[in-house]
């Protein structure tokens, strides 16, 4: 069952914005980004204008620069010593699983964001408010027991 | 005319100028971090190249680009070649939803942010975008068949993963006081009220460090440690390609500061605590000086960034490690915990008494604390494989 959000509780009056201070108009446009799809033009224009200066310059340096081969020159640089066989070998297990406890924790951020919104909404000490922090606090309470069960399996150890 | 298009028009306005500030910015920043440098080891620094070395940036940039482009053999082609363009798009496109100055007011077509675009999901997208840098470190590193890329990618990619929990949490800190994801909101109530490095100290130093941490700047730069990994992942670049990933890491450092400044020090507020303050917008004149208060604070966060590099010693990567996960994820955990309960007795205005009561309790609660065993313990000389006597 989905709780009633309470918009107009005595903590959004509280953060309404001092209007005396600004011009009336400043407020009256809505400060709230709306969720019109428009918004992310500007997302798809940087991202192309990003790619368009990545290739230019790559390729103008292509262009511009001399290029001359041969020798020991195409060798990788390992302090000079000849490289012995190729880099994309084994490496330590401790790089996986760190990946894998970070995802954990990611996740569990992602989902602390929607709640964060929403129980900054709530009036505080509501009943809504009391539930939504009883609830979060058992959600934190696992993942600190993964966390702890991780500790003691060493995988924050490095040394 | 359709009411987004004056919102959209300035919004391209804003890209081209703030790009354009960027890489400007950027090449001087070398310059400035040279002299900086220069200053604290009693040197003069790049003095040749114009009055006072202020061409050699240009001359660098020529120099580069005219430099051989040069790809060894044993190369991954398609990957290496990508790798610097997927670090220069996080780096470029994460400054969009910082606000640089307030509301303008355009008259009879209303007002528009003054923001490279009015995103809803506001500071989770720049989260999101500046953890894609990863990829461009991992596959250069991947990419070059070199092991000392491969373990600088490794390396680097570990700690970025690593500090971006302790980042999501402590922005998850000002999300919670502020109730709000859109970064112009965060800063109207501070403007309203007390910067959030006032209101919780804590939040802003770990999210500081981890700054640092992610655009891979010492003393947590080492991804790139010279003294093991030669050049870490960009070993075998040359050219443009490594300047790209040099201007990314610059670009990184800016964005990262003027993130800081939109979350923790107001923007462009100009008082730290309650009472007067600039107004949330205005006409065109209001809007450059907030521009350039906003434009003043990032310089100084980034010349303490500088400092900081230039400063201290270089972490290893065992502390490294150490630091992210057994230090600064519990502690914003509990900061967590802490500003959900100040935020459920509707108390946020004195979230500063329990920044400092987490620190205290921690004062109280490290030296009881179970410890694993210390990685940096002394060991006796005599018997040691060391000992000179054997």
């Amino acid at each position: 069952m989905l709780l009633p959000r309470c918009k107009d509780s005595h903590r959004s009056a509280a953060r309404e914005p001092d209007r005396a201070k600004v011009p009336a108009n400043i407020y009256t446009a809505p400060m709230l980004a709306s969720a019109e799809l428009v918004n992310y033009l500007p997302v798809a224009l940087i991202f192309v204008m990003a790619i368009i200066f990545g290739a230019v310059n790559l390729i103008g340096t292509s262009i511009l620069g001399p290029s001359r081969t041969g020798g020991e020159k195409s060798d990788t640089y390992e302090s000079g010593m000849n490289p012995i066989g190729t880099a994309r070998r084994r490496f330590n297990i401790r790089f996986y699983i760190l990946a894998m406890t970070f995802l954990v924790f990611d996740i569990e951020i992602i989902f602390l964001y929607p709640w964060a919104l929403d129980f900054a909404q709530l009036s505080p000490g509501s009943p809504e408010a009391t539930l939504f922090l009883g609830r979060i606090l058992f959600f934190i309470a696992m993942s600190v027991i993964a966390y702890i069960y991780a500790w003691k399996k060493g995988v924050f150890r490095w040394d | 005319m359709p009411p987004w298009l004056p919102q959209l028009i300035a919004s391209t306005v804003v890209i081209l100028v703030v790009l354009h500030i960027c890489l400007g910015a950027a090449a001087y920043l070398i310059l400035l971090e040279r002299k900086i440098c220069a200053w604290v080891q009693d040197r003069i620094g790049p003095n040749r190249v114009g009055p006072m070395g202020l061409l050699q940036p240009l001359a660098d940039g020529l120099k580069l680009f005219v430099k051989e482009e040069f790809m060894p053999k044993g190369v991954d082609r398609v990957l290496f070649t990508l790798a610097p363009i997927l670090t220069v798009i996080p780096a470029f496109v994460g400054f969009l939803v910082i606000p640089w100055a307030g509301m303008l007011d355009l008259g009879d077509y209303g007002t528009v942010a003054v923001m490279g675009a009015d995103l809803n999901v506001g500071v989770i997208y720049l989260v999101a975008v500046a953890s894609l840098g990863v990829y461009g470190v991992g596959i250069g590193g991947w990419a070059s068949n070199n092991k000392y890329s491969f373990l600088g990618g490794l390396r680097a990619s570990c700690q970025m993963i690593s500090y971006e929990i302790p980042m999501g949490l402590a922005l998850l800190c000002v999300v919670l006081a502020s109730g709000t994801l859109l970064p112009q909101e965060i800063v109207r109530q501070q403007l309203d009220g007390q910067w959030f490095l006032v209101q919780q100290p804590i939040t802003a130093l770990i999210f500081y460090i981890c700054l640092l941490a992610e655009a891979n700047r010492a003393p947590f730069d080492l991804a790139e440690a010279e003294q093991e990994l030669i050049g870490g992942w960009h070993t075998e670049y040359s050219s443009m390609k490594w300047a790209l990933f040099f201007m990314g890491e610059y670009v990184h450092v800016i964005v990262g500061s003027a993130f800081f400044a939109t979350l923790f020090m107001g923007g462009w507020s100009l008082n730290p605590f309650w009472g007067w303050d600039l107004p949330a917008g205005g006409a065109w004149w209001m809007i450059l000086l907030q521009f350039g208060i906003v434009l003043g604070k990032v310089f100084a966060l980034i010349v303490l960034t500088m400092m900081v590099r230039w400063t201290l010693p270089r972490f290893r990567f065992d502390q490294l490690m150490k630091l992210a996960w057994e230090g600064l994820i519990p502690l914003t955990l509990l900061l967590v915990l802490m500003t959900s309960f100040f935020v459920y007795f509707g108390i946020t205005s004195w979230l500063w008494v329990g920044s400092l009561g987490c620190l205290g309790l921690l004062w109280v609660l490290l030296p009881v604390l179970p410890r694993s065993a210390d990685p940096n313990r002394r060991i006796p000389l005599v018997g040691s494989r060391f000992s000179p006597a054997e």
